[in-house]
């Protein structure tokens, strides 16, 4: 039975209280004090009139430096504890009098020039297939310029636009451009394509051969059939076996789906008709048939595939080469079948021709394309207010889509054909100042 | 269940009256007594039917997740695939953060809550116990938005909007908790102190609390135990960060949301590193459950 | 505010004194303090709903304008613009059942494990264990069941449960493993530690007394657990049954990675379905701000607390007409006067039936 306390014993709990409670305020002052080495995120806030102050925090093993930024003054000699730039051919670390400066703030943008930026420490947020991609490069660009690190958060396509909008994040990603003219709360967005990506149609079938030609109009069937199908009978294919058809899709919204219902839509009548010509990122309810099923993520398509005898569904190619799936030869739009690999997905992408954000679909192409494949685009205001931050995007997103695409391979993802690489350039050149003055000069 | 010694000689109908009753109880008796233990039986395999699925699991968690254990992994920062060094201590420590800024808001308020779910008038009580009913059964994604429109749209992404959302999320399980504990405080002991002529505030805290103790601080650790473990609201609220992050005010990573990252890559390295997160936070909460009790049975002066 | 009823006129004591030391406990500060903090913390309570549903309800707005009341039978068809939620209630309703169905009995049981019938060095670990379950993350969860459980329901459970004569009506259709019935079977696994924790702390709650008195009247284990200890903590396992329908109509994550989202009505338990949790969660990431779509999902939201809500009254008003309630044993009426010991049926049931 409980009993009062009796007076000593009360000492002792009152002592053990203000004990803790002096205890739980050291922490919380210690947590709140800005002494300790932690990254600080900057938000630049759409009211405050472009002006903005940042307190840099490096990576671990720099030192720190606070800019506050003014709009349109050109002190790139702030970036003054750029130390050890492994690929600094002048003296100037940071600073813009380096041998590729020209009048504008930022000089030349380009890869023979210096990679030292301005001190800054950049937010991102996006699509989440890019981000083993994002962070391998921004790693290795922080390995060359350690006064420059980036956080990314890969929440999502949507969160992304939303926070790029809002202006909450520095840039933004995501697998389908915005509509165009794009913009958001701090003027017009830029967009450029810094990654090229595939999507693989995997099947699990035992005695089945590698590389299965697939038509479009088959794929669409096998979705939408809502009687049994048989792997046998419907490739008319002995080799197969007598076993039912489990096409398994994505039940989240995914940029995978919405390449295979682009493809779907310029390949089968029904399809296109079915869901009025209008590729979405949702599955449509006309392609859950009999015998299918979603499954969350490119995870629970890929296990699902993987432990279900008959299966077949779609899944990113780094998921499929990862995972060691049987990838489906698909028809392109030459009549030819087309398996995925980094080639042909690269392939994919080179044949896009006027390649912008308004006209991005590279699905169903042409020669040796590979008929699944979607860029994924990059979106950062073209007005800077803070000088620096413009420069260090521009010089950072520039390295990404030329030097930074050689960690692209080894990740599951194709390096970017000339025509992104010189798309994504000439859309960094359109960044500006606040005041209107183009950061790069060329 | 033999008969005193009887002075009194029974002769033959009472004898056989008795036998009968005597048989009756018996038989009756090993009835109960069969039932009994077949029930107790029953209840054992419910207890080992609970426990299958939590066995599976933290097996299956051990086993693909012990091997990326090491003293690294707990104290380096995250690095991409294919980089060694990789480790979580950041989103370790930001748990640690998260969490404990969670309970210190939620922990009060909830007591309070509940103190005046049991004291209030009926009908206001009644309309509390309800929304946190209904509050409990809001998924946390919800609360995740809520939080982003709140916290985040004010002062940016940072891990006390993430501290808020777990509390606003914890709250309602408290409160429930904390008040069925009290109610099962029996009425003895408030009747003892109203005799003493005790203000009621002052029973509440020396009697009341005192003895419901034990089952708040079940209530409590259930509701942080969820909380611990919760993804969807700290997607929209703390943002994540590679780099060790102590302000509360700016973004930090958190282990949930690292598993949820990177279970879902490709990447063998990345799948492995998510389920040694999720290990080491299920050895996070067992470590702070057994705390907790164990300064629960202290602060009671009795074993539970 | 007040911390007591009003006393007892002076007149009426037979002690002198009592009348005026009670009030004047009214007026001290220390029992103003007490009475602040109930209310203080009462209201931030609300406040948080209020702004919770506020927020939801902006959001929610642009849709459910759009749909009006037809979301609760419409389909979901976000290419044409039709956003009706009447699967996912389906969805939801029939795993939560299944859930309850499968969590409670177990989790009871195990409770009254705990609490009366197993010897008490091996409970108290068991009880923790049971409750780390709790803290294990939905991700973990649902990829635990992708992985592990969908080939075993695909493979032998679901086989199994075809061949059950007379359950044809709810086991036919091909086993996928992912269905209703995993999903079912998932969110019974994940709120089982709340059944059993809280139904625990309520059967300890139960007097000794009472307890003690069922035993010397010869009732076996068995039956002082039954008539006894479980209608004792009736209340406190309603709260726990209460709080897992929460935690199992809310679930997201876990029943995104099972339930096999399909699209029309599910015609068996074997089917793939969606709830609105499942739904939510799949839609919500990429849907682009301001759209449409992103207001369907906050919609969806609001229709899953409606289901709340009505799924709690309809609870409360089943509980109300079928016994009579026990009345509170803390002063939870807000009165000074002592309360009524309650009129412990326990002790009557037990009786000598064998």
């Amino acid at each position: 039975m409980p009993e009062l306390p009796v007076p000593d014993q009360r000492r002792r709990w009152r002592l053990a209280k203000a004990v803790a409670v002096v205890a739980g305020a050291a922490v919380v002052l210690a947590a709140c004090s800005s002494a300790a080495p932690s990254a600080a995120k900057k938000k630049v806030k759409h009211d405050s009139g472009g002006i903005s102050s940042t307190t840099t925090t490096l990576a671990p093993g720099a030192t720190t430096t606070t800019t506050s930024g003014s709009s349109h003054s050109s002190s790139g000699g702030s970036g003054s504890s750029g130390s050890g730039n492994k690929s600094s051919n002048s003296g100037g670390s940071g600073s813009s009098s380096g041998p590729c400066s020209s009048s504008a703030p930022g000089g030349v943008l380009g890869g023979s020039c210096d990679t030292s930026s301005p001190a800054m420490q950049l937010t991102g947020a996006g699509s989440n297939s890019i981000a083993p991609f994002f962070s391998s490069v921004f790693y290795s660009y922080n390995q060359s310029n350690h006064n420059v690190s980036v956080n990314y958060n890969p929440a999502g396509s949507g969160t992304g636009v939303a926070d790029i909008k809002a202006n909450s994040v520095d840039f933004g990603d995501s697998e389908v451009p915005i509509a165009t003219p794009a913009s958001g709360n701090g003027g017009a967005i830029l967009q450029l394509p810094v990654d090229l990506g595939g999507v693989a149609i995997s099947y699990n079938v035992s005695g089945a051969p590698n590389n299965l030609q697939i038509t479009g109009a088959q794929l669409a069937e096998i979705y939408s059939s809502t009687t049994n199908l048989y792997w046998d009978t419907f490739f008319s294919n002995g080799s197969l076996p007598h076993e039912l058809i489990k096409p398994v899709y994505r039940s989240d919204t995914s940029g995978p789906g919405y390449d295979l219902d682009q493809y779907l839509i310029d390949t089968s009548l029904s399809w296109a008709s079915a869901v009025s010509n209008n590729p979405s990122t949702s599955w449509p309810s006309y392609g859950k048939g009999a015998n299918s099923s979603g499954q969350q993520l490119n995870t629970g398509v890929a296990t699902y595939i993987s432990e279900t005898e008959g299966a077949i569904g779609y899944v990113e190619y780094a998921y499929a080469q990862e995972a060691g799936f049987t990838d489906a030869a698909l028809q392109n739009a030459s009549d030819s079948y087309v398996s995925p690999s980094s080639s042909s997905i690269a392939a994919a992408g080179a044949e896009a021709s006027n390649l912008s954000a308004s006209n991005f679909n590279i699905v169903n192409g042409t020669g040796s394309a590979y008929p699944l494949a979607n860029f994924s685009w990059t979106l950062v205001y073209q007005t800077q207010p803070n000088t620096n931050q413009g420069i260090v995007l521009g010089k950072l997103f520039d390295w990404v889509t030329t030097t930074g695409q050689g960690q692209a391979q080894k990740l599951g993802y194709s390096p970017l054909p000339s025509n992104a690489v010189s798309l994504a350039h000439s859309t960094l050149l359109e960044l500006q100042t606040s005041s209107g003055q183009k950061i790069f000069s060329s | 269940m033999s008969a005193p010694a009887a002075s009194v000689t029974l002769s033959g109908p009472q004898l056989s009256q008795r036998e009968l009753v005597r048989a009756t109880a018996e038989r009756r008796i090993g009835r109960r007594r069969v039932r009994s233990r077949l029930a107790t039986a029953a209840c054992a395999v419910t207890v080992c039917l609970s426990l299958a699925p939590l066995v599976s699991l933290i097996a299956y968690i051990i086993d693909r997740g012990a091997r990326t254990l090491s003293l690294g992994f707990l104290v380096h920062t995250p690095k991409p695939i294919f980089v060694p060094g990789n480790g979580i201590g950041n989103a370790i420590v930001g748990t640690l953060i998260i969490v404990g800024l969670a309970m210190a808001m939620a922990v009060p308020v909830g007591l309070a809550a509940s103190l005046f779910v049991m004291e209030g008038p009926r009908r206001l009580s009644g309309t509390i116990r309800f929304a946190a009913d209904v509050l409990s059964g809001t998924p946390s994604i919800a609360i995740g938005v809520f939080a982003y429109a709140v916290i985040v749209l004010t002062i940016g992404y940072s891990g006390l909007a993430g501290s808020f959302a777990l509390a606003v999320l914890m709250l309602p399980i408290m409160v429930r908790a904390d008040e069925e504990a009290m109610a099962a405080v029996p009425a003895e002991l408030w009747e003892a102190g109203l005799a003493l002529g005790t203000r009621r505030g002052r029973i509440v805290r020396s009697v009341v609390l005192r003895s419901a103790l034990p089952g708040i601080v079940t209530g409590n650790l259930l509701a942080m135990a969820r909380a611990i473990g919760e993804t969807a609201p700290l997607i929209f609220t703390i943002f994540g960060s590679q780099f060790y992050a102590l302000r509360p005010t700016a973004p930090m990573s958190a282990m949930p949301l690292v598993i949820y990252t990177d279970a879902t890559e490709p990447f063998k390295s990345a799948q492995a590193t998510a389920w040694g997160t999720a290990l080491v936070l299920l050895v996070l909460v067992v470590v702070v459950s057994v705390a907790a009790r164990a300064v629960a049975a202290v602060m009671t002066r009795k074993a539970r | 505010m007040t911390t007591l009823s009003a006393p007892p006129a002076v007149s009426s004591l037979a002690v002198p004194g009592v009348g005026e030391a009670l009030a004047r406990q009214r007026t001290k500060r220390r029992g103003r303090l007490y009475a602040l903090i109930r209310w203080a913390g009462a209201a931030l309570f609300v406040a948080v709903f209020l702004a919770l549903l506020v927020t939801l309800l902006q959001q929610a707005a642009p849709a459910l304008g759009h749909m009006g009341l037809s979301i609760l039978w419409r389909g979901w068809n976000p290419q044409k613009n039709e956003l009706g939620a009447g699967v996912f209630i389906v969805g939801t309703l029939l795993t939560t059942a299944l859930a309850l169905l499968l969590a409670v009995p177990v989790g009871v049981g195990a409770a009254a494990m705990f609490a009366e019938l197993a010897p008490r060095w091996i409970a108290g670990p068991l009880t923790a264990m049971v409750e780390f379950l709790a803290a294990i993350p939905s991700v973990v969860v649902g990829l635990w069941g992708l992985i592990v459980l969908t080939p075993l329901f695909a493979r032998d459970v679901e086989p199994f449960l075809k061949t059950v004569p007379g359950l044809d009506a709810a086991f036919h259709g091909e086993p996928l493993g992912s269905s209703i019935l995993l999903a079912g079977v998932v969110l019974a696994i994940m709120i089982l530690p709340t059944v059993v924790a809280l139904s625990r702390v309520a059967m300890t709650g139960v007097a000794l007394a009472d307890r003690e008195a069922g035993m010397a009247l010869a009732a076996t284990r068995w039956q002082v657990v039954r008539k006894v200890v479980i209608p004792g903590a009736g209340r406190g396992i309603r709260a726990a049954v209460t709080l897992a329908m929460g935690r199992a109509m809310g679930e997201a994550i876990a029943v995104a990675f099972v339930i096999g989202n399909g699209s029309g009505l599910p015609h068996s338990l074997l089917s793939p379905g969606a709830s609105l949790g499942s739904a939510i969660v799949s839609s919500f990431s990429e849907a682009l701000p301001g759209s449409l779509l992103k207001s369907g999902v906050v919609a969806l939201v609001l229709v899953l607390l409606a289901i709340s809500v009505a799924v709690n009254v309809g609870g409360q008003i089943l509980m109300r007409t079928r016994r009579p309630a026990v009345p509170p044993r803390g002063p939870a009426d807000g009165s000074g006067t002592p309360p009524a010991l309650p009129p412990d049926p326990g002790l009557v049931l037990v009786e000598m039936q064998p």
